[in-house]
């Protein structure tokens, strides 16, 4: 599954992606904010759930009146193409990293702490886990 | 070669399916396309993918 536009030659007419449709990253920020409300109004806390159910509704706000910034279509995904598709992998990466590193560091300060680790333990296995599965299956596709 | 046909990049990047950055970026060499989009630039200019890009892969 590519989010990668095609040069115009070889793309199909009117052919859009669902994923790449301007409605896609906003309704989803919503759509979580709303999730992230619940989840603190069951832990009493819905004052909290309401800032941040208004915070990722506002970026879902931005994106989709984003105008034609290129920037913004590009996070939104309907102006994505090959290039966009690069910088978010290494944007991802880079952040996968930077999560990584603090796993390690949280799962080595909870054990010097003589905690059991946890969840490092598990977000790090996961990550392993994670990382291991999409090498084998990248080796194994291409 | 853009600029002789007298496009503008967003005109460019409009017939290919890419941003206007792209096309920016692929121009200033900050980025190098695939091999797709080298090949649609140069049937776009009806080159050869050589003439469009340097020997060295740039534009």
């Amino acid at each position: 599954m590519s989010s990668e536009r095609q040069p115009e030659a070889q793309r199909p007419s009117g052919h859009r992606d669902w994923w790449t449709t301007k409605w896609v990253v906003p309704v989803f920020s919503v759509l979580l904010g709303l999730v992230e409300w619940v989840a603190f109004a069951v832990g009493g806390d819905a004052r909290a759930g309401a800032i941040g159910f208004f915070i990722t509704a506002a970026f879902g706000a931005l994106l989709l009146l984003g105008g034609r910034s290129e920037s913004i279509r590009g996070m939104r995904g309907d102006g994505r193409d090959e290039r966009w598709a690069m910088i978010d992998l290494r944007a991802t990466a880079l952040a996968g990293f930077a999560v990584i590193v603090a796993v390690i560091v949280g799962f080595i300060v909870e054990v010097g702490r003589g905690r059991s680790g946890n969840p490092y333990v598990w977000l790090g296995a996961l990550a392993g886990f994670t990382y291991l599965i999409a090498l084998l299956i990248g080796r194994w596709r291409t | 070669m853009r600029e002789q046909r007298g496009l503008s990049q967003g005109q460019l990047a409009e017939a290919l399916g890419v941003s206007r950055q792209t096309i920016n970026s692929i121009e200033t060499e900050r980025y190098t396309p695939s091999l797709p989009l080298a090949m649609a630039l140069a049937r776009f200019f009806r080159q050869a993918v050589e003439e469009v890009f340097d020997a060295d892969g740039t534009g």
